[in-house]
């Protein structure tokens, strides 16, 4: 019972990241029509950006994980601006474009930090107990800060004439243009949220990861797997796919193993392709 | 128009000659080059076998992401068939074709319900799916450090012939005879009716359907086809090199094999070809005589991108993209209109 | 002129669909003759091209059925249709742009050009090819496009793609062809000339029905024509009857009134 219980904040914990990714992910596709290959590498920069700034120059944690959102969010200006765009009628080219985004970043992380696995001590000690289950502040952390983020996200994007811009071209981008919106405006703000979203998840990760440059390839399974689960272009699915996934994923690590697990969810991902391909949650597919 | 007696008797003459040289340059080739470089070329040779399988499956509009995990069924398969059955290792390499075959008409029918993006995805999580197996099962598959120790192709030895294929340069005329007669089975069907009906797929599946193309039916055999000789070219790649295992196989690799088909261009039969060709010799001379080694993947992502914004058709579109430029620089007025063909 | 056969080659049985709340087609019934030229007409959103796409194999059907020569062919494929000699033509310039006008039509001749995968490869199906080759060109010539058969496509007027499109159909050898809007966006001029083209097809042997916004064409070619509004059958008759019916105008004069919500 016990490890049920510790079991599920586990899995909450890592809900709380996954949706992060995912919900990035999702914005990017929903602007843009691409599939972001590098979203994992952006997380992984993400998490750099706190074994530079934190744990080698020592400068609060907090700062750094802001200041992994922000650069990475400025990545994603730069993908948006030299690939996505000119790639605007070509989403195959564009998510080509992304893959080979995805080396460049791989590789100047190798020649920043070496391959061997970057080392950050935990910016918090200490732990609370929740019926019995053990939750680290670190990780507790996680989840606050992904619900912030993720509660800030929804309000913004609900409230401002921006949030109403983004779902307009998300929702037609000809109409959006018609209705004065500017789409260059719209998917650049669209690529910072995004990229930037993947690359907090991944600074506030990074104490509890140990990162590597190649931890973006099973980021960027997992994040596939969670919008086909949840249906591209549903922010909303998204955070539910997240969570549903999360669950699954760590309830098999503990009671088989962690290759089973990726076995189990790659094939709920190619289940919910064969049987629903705009996924459990999604509206329409995309043309 | 063209008329069809005597022009088209010298243009296949001259055809032939071409070809008739360059199997001459092949031949000649390995005895240029230094042992480590043979490695190389014999890889080289594998991987042409592989990118212009990838392209047939292109060819109606799907692009996969699990190909080179076929392949690597194709490799398993050849390697256990060789070491716990005592299959013959010629032999063992066919049943690894068709083991990658009948994989890739077992996938066909959950993938081609999907298309486009949903279709690369899907091919990337059965491939995955296929890969953490070969992890997670040591037995037979040896788990994550894979098979090591897979039996070489036999020598030959006859009392007037003996040939050992531990020799790169043997191995690298056997490849090459695989991979020919391959290429022109692929060549061959892209030329018959049935590579006129995967572009027809390609372009408009919808009204070739209505003409009663059975568009799965032709998805499907794209795929087994591409799969077949991906996995001929796995086998020959397991008993080269003599091991395999899950990492060889990831999407990593899957990634060269994209950027050696989008770099060198899918429109034609030999845009992949050039593709892998020019990549490999500027990584493994050119980049490893200036020592940027760890940079590989760097630049095999700038020329990516690079190709993806302004080369489009590849590499192969670059010939005739120059000398129409050539002819419009010299502006012959007979130039001005025509278009490279 | 023809008279229409009394068989009926092709009908639709209490044919519904639906698209999750939203009835397309309502219990639609109607029989189309051997020989005839079938007319299907309707204001915008009656429900015509679902009953199009659901005849051609494109959706199957929420309710109801389709017969081809009295078998049921409900919800089977497109290419399968096809082959029993149902064949659709597509609205606008529906072609492989990236083809030669012959390619096109070769590629229509897949039923008729069969051989196995050996033979192909190893060059056999030549003969079959050969022939399949005269018959593309020999119904280019039908459409008085022969001169025509090297050029890519990209290259031909919109009238002549119209005309490729339906030659593309033609070569499958339908015993019904469905046309999707033949005479959308054509002037008088060849309007004129695809309507002498149908007739002619007809005189083949080929049973046809379509689709049409253009009244002036439907009224003059058809034998006869079905009225469809509101997803469901409104009238059914000979072109002066159907002109002169009052439900007909009043269905349309409704719709340009109400423009507005039709859709």
């Amino acid at each position: 019972m016990d490890l049920l219980w510790q079991t599920a904040v586990n899995a909450t914990y890592a809900a709380s990241y996954m949706a992060l990714i995912a919900v990035g992910l999702v914005m990017i596709f929903g602007v843009m029509g691409v599939i972001n290959f590098a979203h994992g590498e952006l997380y992984m920069v993400g998490a750099y950006c706190v074994v530079f700034l934190y744990a080698q120059e020592t400068f609060p944690f907090l700062l750094a994980v802001a200041a992994g959102l922000v650069f990475v969010g400025f990545v994603g200006i730069v993908m948006e601006r030299t690939m996505f765009r000119p790639l605007r009628d070509n989403p195959l080219g564009g998510l080509i474009a992304s893959i080979g985004f995805l080396l460049i970043l791989q590789t100047l992380a190798v020649f920043g930090f070496g391959r061997r696995m970057g080392h950050v001590p935990p910016s918090t000690q200490g732990k609370i107990e929740i019926f019995g289950a053990i939750l680290t502040y670190q990780r507790l952390f996680v989840i606050v800060a992904a619900i912030l983020l993720l509660a800030a996200l929804w309000a913004f994007l609900k409230r401002s004439k921006f949030g109403r811009a983004l779902r307009a071209c998300a929702q037609d981008a000809e109409a959006a243009s018609l209705q004065g919106i500017s789409m260059n405006q719209t998917a650049r703000v669209a690529m910072f949220i995004g990229a930037g979203l993947a690359g907090v998840a991944g600074a506030l990760t990074a104490p509890l990861v140990s990162p590597t440059p190649y931890i973006g390839h099973s980021i960027i399974v997992t994040a596939f797997i969670i919008i086909i689960v949840g249906g591209v272009g549903s922010l909303e699915g998204a955070v539910i796919a997240a969570v549903l996934y999360a669950f699954v994923h760590t309830f098999v690590t503990t009671f088989f193993d962690g290759v089973i697990a990726n076995i189990v969810g790659l094939a709920l991902m190619l289940a919910v392709l064969i049987v629903r391909p705009t996924g459990l949650f999604g509206a329409r597919e995309r043309a | 128009m063209q008329a069809a007696g005597t022009g088209g008797l010298v243009r296949r003459t001259a055809w032939r000659l071409r070809l008739v040289f360059l199997f001459a340059m092949l031949a000649a080739l390995p005895y240029l080059l230094s042992y480590s470089q043979q490695e190389i070329a014999v890889l080289l040779v594998i991987n042409v076998l592989l990118v212009c399988s990838y392209r047939l499956l292109t060819l109606t509009g799907e692009w996969s992401l699990g190909h080179v995990v076929i392949m690597g069924v194709g490799a398993y398969a050849s390697a256990l068939l060789a070491k716990q059955f005592g299959v013959p290792v010629p032999l063992s390499m066919l049943l690894g074709g068709c083991m990658a075959a009948a994989t890739a008409a077992l996938l066909s029918f959950p993938l081609f319900r999907m298309k486009g993006f949903y279709f690369l995805i899907g091919s990337f999580a059965a491939g995955e799916i296929i890969r953490l197996i070969w992890k997670r099962f040591t037995d037979p598959f040896g788990g994550p450090k894979g098979l090591k120790r897979i039996d070489p192709f036999p020598d030959i030895e006859a009392s007037f012939l003996s040939v050992d294929f531990y020799e790169p340069v043997n191995y690298y005329f056997l490849a090459l005879a695989v991979v020919s007669v391959s290429l022109f089975v692929l060549y061959r069907i892209e030329r018959s009716r049935i590579g006129l009906t995967f572009h027809a797929i390609h372009w408009q599946d919808r009204l070739a359907e209505s003409v009663g193309v059975d568009t799965f039916r032709y998805r499907t055999l794209a795929f087994v086809i591409a799969s077949f000789f991906a996995g001929i070219a796995g086998g020959l790649y397991a008993h080269y090199v003599g091991a395999v295992n899950p990492t060889r196989f990831s999407v990593d690799q899957m990634v060269y094999v994209l950027v050696w088909a989008i770099v060198g261009g899918t429109a034609t039969f030999h845009g992949p070809i050039l593709g892998v060709v020019v990549l490999t010799v500027i990584n493994e001379i050119v980049l490893r005589a200036l020592g940027l080694d760890t940079a590989r993947p760097l630049i095999y992502g700038a020329i990516l991108i690079l190709s993806v914004l302004y080369l489009p058709n590849g590499l192969e579109s670059l010939g005739p993209r120059l000398q129409a430029r050539w002819r419009r620089w010299r502006g012959g007025p007979a130039a001005a209109g025509r278009e490279p063909a | 002129m023809n008279v229409p056969g009394e068989r009926p080659i092709l009908e639709a049985r209490g044919l519904t669909r639906r698209f999750g709340g939203l009835v397309a087609v309502n219990n639609f019934s109607f029989s189309v003759h051997e020989d005839a030229i079938h007319g299907l007409i309707g204001p915008n959103g009656a429900g015509k091209t679902t009953t199009f796409n659901v005849i051609s194999g494109f959706y199957a059907p929420t309710a109801g059925r389709v017969l081809f020569r009295g078998l049921d062919i409900s919800g089977r494929k497109t290419s399968a249709l096809a082959a029993m000699g149902l064949v659709r033509t597509f609205q606008g310039s529906t072609l492989f742009q990236e083809f030669s006008v012959l390619d096109n039509v070769r590629v229509g001749r897949h039923l008729g050009a069969r051989a196995g995968f050996l033979s192909r490869l190893i060059g056999t199906d030549r003969i079959s090819e050969r022939e399949a080759d005269a018959k593309a060109r020999e119904t280019l010539a039908f459409f008085g496009l022969e001169e025509l058969a090297g050029e890519p496509v990209s290259n031909l007027p919109h009238g002549h793609q119209r005309m490729l499109g339906m030659a593309v159909a033609l070569a499958a050898e339908p015993k019904v062809l469905l046309l999707d809007e033949p005479f959308t966006g054509m002037n008088p001029e060849e309007t004129r000339r695809m309507m002498a083209l149908v007739r002619r097809i007809r005189d083949r042997g080929v049973t046809i029905m379509l689709v049409e916004h253009d009244m002036q064409a439907v009224m003059n070619l058809c034998d006869i024509i079905t009225v469809m509004n509101f997803g469901a059958l409104l009238v059914e008759g000979a072109p002066e009857a159907v002109r002169n019916d009052p439900a007909v105008i009043e269905a349309y004069l409704g719709s340009t009134d109400g423009a507005g919500h039709a859709s």
